[in-house]
């Protein structure tokens, strides 16, 4: 009898062999006019250049846009993307918003009951009543 | 990522056999420049359960040597004994994946090799990509045989490293408080954070022979 592969799927596991960051882009909006964009604009001027150098894998789009509220937008692989809005926020807060965009996968957030998420099969394999020492009564 | 490169070739340079006086919970990193924040977890220890007749006999379990700790429990690491080190490569040359039960921060996980752990928190000084080496493991299985520590197992005889993928937060909560005849609503928002590892390789150190994955 001739041996057949599975056909499967491949999964990926990221880590598993290398480690890529989920997001991929982030842009900033900022507004000149507009006083909510004050901390915006320190934080481009003061903390941004750090945290982009930093972060060479990510991409950084930094445009105006008059007239509305500073926002920061993250791009992630799986096409999703997260905007949050910084409005009135001082450059330290925005940082850490930044930081929560990178940190994370462009995934919906999801109430996550089992801790461990596996792709393998079990380890000793599923029990049957026909195989091993059976049931003694 | 030439830093998190960096980080983990010094990591892996430092992985040096278990010291008893240097007894940690359950993480070990490289990071002296980040400070983890590592609270004692309190474990009570395991009952001593026998093998089942169906099994092959588990390794003996070895007698433990208590280790001195400031606050908490006494807490035991199970030195790998002759027995334990003749039967571990038999456990190791076997096919397929090998299980760990790890404990992190007093809560345990079962992990294969390329397993998603959701920690219940979010854990401090990390950047997705940091890895980390997890060596306070329970036991160590594979389909034929269990190494059971009392309470853990040799820190020496196997490596567990995990990649920190990221943290995730859970969707916001909506708490609302009232009580009857009174119009007053307090809502309390929670909106946790949540650490999220890889387990990116599970190996047996056995002695005498190439780690077995």
């Amino acid at each position: 009898m001739a041996v057949k592969a599975l056909q499967a799927v491949s999964q990926g596991r990221n880590g598993v062999g290398a480690f890529i960051l989920q997001c991929k882009r982030i842009d900033l909006h900022y507004c000149d006019w507009a006083g909510s964009s004050k901390g915006m604009n320190g934080f481009i001027k003061s903390l941004f250049p750090k945290f982009a150098a930093a972060h060479p894998q990510i991409e950084f789009t930094v445009s105006p846009r008059p007239a509305k509220h500073p926002v920061a937008i993250g791009h992630y692989i799986n096409g999703r993307s997260k905007p949050i809005c910084v409005r009135n926020m001082e450059p330290y807060e925005i940082l850490k918003k930044l930081e929560l965009l990178r940190d994370a996968s462009g995934e919906k957030l999801k109430k996550v009951t089992k801790p461990v998420r596996s792709v393998n099969e079990s380890v000793r394999g599923i029990w049957s009543p026909y195989h091993g020492n059976g049931m003694p009564l | 990522m030439s830093r998190t490169l960096l980080r983990s070739l010094l990591e892996l340079r430092a992985a040096a056999p278990a010291r008893p006086s240097a007894l940690r919970p359950a993480l070990t990193t490289t990071a002296t420049t980040r400070s983890l924040h590592q609270t004692p977890s309190q474990i009570d220890p395991l009952p001593q359960t026998q093998s089942s007749a169906a099994l092959p006999p588990s390794p003996p379990k070895p007698s433990p040597t208590s280790i001195p700790r400031c606050g908490g429990a006494p807490r035991t690491t199970s030195p790998a004994t002759p027995e334990t080190l003749q039967l571990l490569p038999l456990l190791a040359l076997q096919p397929g994946n090998k299980y760990l039960q790890l404990y992190i921060q007093g809560q345990s996980y079962l992990v294969t090799p390329g397993d998603q752990i959701r920690l219940p928190f979010k854990m401090p000084g990390v950047v997705p990509g940091d890895v980390l080496r997890l060596n306070r493991a329970v036991a160590i299985g594979s389909r034929d045989f269990t190494l059971k520590g009392s309470p853990y197992v040799d820190e020496t005889l196997f490596e567990c490293r995990a990649v920190v993928e990221g943290t995730e937060a859970e969707p916001m909560r909506l708490k609302i408080k009232k009580k009857q005849r009174c119009r007053r609503t307090k809502t309390v928002r929670s909106k946790h954070k949540y650490t999220v590892l890889r387990v990116s390789e599970v190996k047996i150190l056995a002695p005498g022979q190439e780690g077995q994955q």
